[in-house]
This record gives structure tokens, sequence and C-alpha cells, in this order.
């Protein structure tokens, strides 16, 4: 009964916030419920996105061999501090590769990130990303409301104030991210 | 170094006619078309046999999948929908055809028998998806795309037509382009 009061208030949350200003490549996602994402972490540690609600999350899906995600991926570790007060929760998705590809890449490029490892690839099709990268930003009350098509840096400030005017409890949480 | 060659070497055609051929820069590192105009960019790269089995190999692909990565004809193809409209890639409505003759791209099916007669294991398999271009996407403005398209045979010359159906319901102008001969590069490996 409490979580469907909670899921309520998300609910009206969301809906009474006044249309946010789209920066480019920002696209609304109609009301998709955010498929199941249970992985573990790099280092070994479970993680459920269905148990981690109530505030926004950044739900990102890459691969280092991906051109586009390895210029992202350093841009991504700045922006965190910076939209940290929000309480936004930044999912790292890798996408079928091993622990030591990751490893490699992220400890040059992005060495504070620790990403959730999708080591067959299935959660990432679950999710239906147009490519890769792809972000996701799903809602306080567990539904996808937007998504960005292909890399960008979200270091400009239209997409950092796009992040921060996110409507909803800002209950800050952090995975994805030491 | 970026050179302005094959003039109408890539023809725009317009459903309304045929619209004067534009000036494409084409880059000779790259030896295959492109062309780019206010609406989209296309860029087709020919990748040789030894390039593409060593980007997967890499990714650790076992040798039976290799050897049959290395038994096709793979270009990388990128578009970027630069108009406000949407710009529809759909494959099935492009033609290929070598030697005048209509030829099939190498498509889902295909590769999932040959990975399914390797038993190759599924983080290869997702990989590997990836790394192919969608045979559908509703580019909107602004949005990128791109992939690997395989085809039977490693070495003789493909002829291509790209046609792009435009509007969110597929019903505006279709862009057609000819890209013309897209090489299949042969084997760099020495005998």
């Amino acid at each position: 009964m409490t979580r469907g009061i909670q899921s309520l208030l998300l609910l009206a949350l969301t809906a009474a916030a006044p249309a946010l200003e789209l920066p480019p490549g920002v696209m609304p996602v109609g009301d998709r419920l955010a498929p199941a994402l249970q992985l573990d972490d790099l280092d070994g540690n479970a993680y459920d996105l269905a148990e981690n609600g109530g505030h926004w999350r950044f739900v990102h899906f890459w691969a280092s061999w991906c051109g586009p995600c390895r210029r992202e991926m350093p841009g991504i570790q700045r922006i965190i501090p910076l939209v940290e007060h929000t309480g936004i929760e930044f999912v790292l998705v890798n996408t079928a590769e091993t622990e030591d590809e990751v490893f490699s890449f992220l400890g040059i490029v992005a060495p504070d990130l620790v990403p959730l490892m999708d080591h067959d690839g299935l959660v990432t099709e679950l999710w239906q990303p147009r490519g890769l990268p792809a972000t996701f930003l799903v809602d306080p009350g567990g539904h996808i409301r937007y998504q960005a098509l292909g890399g960008r840096s979200w270091e400009q400030p239209a997409y950092l104030e796009f992040l921060r005017a996110l409507p909803g409890p800002a209950t800050a949480r952090s995975a994805g991210n030491k | 170094m970026p050179v302005l060659t094959r003039t109408c070497a890539i023809v725009l055609i317009a459903s309304a006619g045929l619209l004067p051929c534009p000036v494409t820069a084409v880059d000779r590192t790259l030896q295959g078309p492109s062309f780019e105009d206010n609406r989209l960019l296309i860029r087709v790269v020919p990748r040789t046999p030894e390039q593409i089995a060593a980007f997967y190999e890499a990714r650790g692909f076992p040798p039976a999948a290799l050897e049959r990565i290395r038994q096709t004809c793979f270009v990388t193809v990128f578009i970027k929908n630069k108009g406000n409209d949407v710009l529809w890639l759909d494959l099935d409505h492009w033609s290929f055809s070598r030697d005048g003759e209509p030829l099939a791209l190498l498509d889902d099916e295909f590769w999932q028998t040959q990975w399914d007669a390797i038993g190759l294991r599924q983080a290869s398999r997702s990989t590997f998806g990836w790394t192919r271009l969608p045979r559908v996407r509703d580019l909107q403005h602004d949005e990128p795309v791109g992939g690997n398209v395989a085809f039977p045979g490693t070495t003789r010359a493909l002829e291509v037509e790209a046609v792009f159906q435009t509007g969110a319901d597929r019903k505006g102008a279709p862009v057609r382009l000819g890209l013309g001969r897209v090489p299949c590069m042969k084997s760099t490996a020495q005998p």
C-alpha cells in the first residue's frame, strides 16, 4: 500500500512538472516502463534498477569498441559531480564485453566509473536502444521519459540545464560512479 | 587529404526529377563513395577481410567465426540526418547489384545460421549485431547511424542505390542516391 501511494505521488510530481526544453538529440519517450535491469557491476556488486526508484536514473549503454562511446565517456564522468545535488543516479551498462576489456578502457578514459556488466548483451537488447551509445532517462516512478540519440557532450550548458531541471524528488543516490 | 573527384559519381535524384549533380568531396583514403547535402550525409567505407577480421578477433571472436567473416564483403556505412524531417533508413528499399544482377545482403537469418553452426557465444553475437547497420531506422533530426553491411563474395564491386523515405509517415518525397560502384576490398595478406 505504502509503495502504491509513493508511486502515485511520484507520478503526480512528474505529471505536474512544466514541459522541459529538450536539448538537441534528446527525444521524449511516451510512457514506457523501464525493462528489467539486474546486473553486477565491475566490482561484483549486485544492482537492480527496480529496487532503486524514487529518483531519476541516467541509464547509459556503451561498449569500448564504439567510437562515439569512447568520446562520450569522459564527459559523463565529469558531469556526475556537476549534477550530484539533483540526485540523478548514473547507471552505466557495458554491453557484452569482458572485465579486462572494460577495465583497460575505463582505466584510461574514465577511471572513476564503475559500470554494470551485461556480459551476454541480453539486458541491452531488452532495452532496445537505437544503437550504441544510448542513454535513457528513467523517472522516479520507473518509466523511461527521454532518450538521447547517439553520443554527445553532456557538459554543454543545454544538457546540464536539462538534467538539472528534471522534476521529482532529489533523493541522493549513486551507482556506476564511486 | 580530401580532394574533389567523381563529380556525378554520386547522383542525387529526387522524386520530382533529376537534380543537378552535386560536386562531392571524396576522401581518397576511404576508397568508397560519400555524399553530403543539407538533408543528409552518407559515407561508405569498404573494409578488407583482414581489417574486419582483426576487429572481431580483438573482441574474442573464435577462428571459425573469423573464417566466415573473411568470406564476405563488408562495407561500413555511416549516415546522418541533417534535415528537420524524419529520414527513413530501410535497407529493404535499397537496391544492390553485382555485374548487373540483383544481389541480396547477408541478413539476420544468414548470420544466425552461421553462428548456430559454430556455437558462437551470446556475447559475440550481441557485439556482432551492434556493429551491423540497422535494417530499419527512423532517423530524427541530427541523428547519426552507422554499421556494417555484408554481402556474399569478397572481391567484385557492388552497385548500390540508396533510397530514403521521408516524413514521420514515410509519405514525404523520397531521396534517391546512386552510390555508384562500391568496391569489395581484396585481401591484403601475402600468399
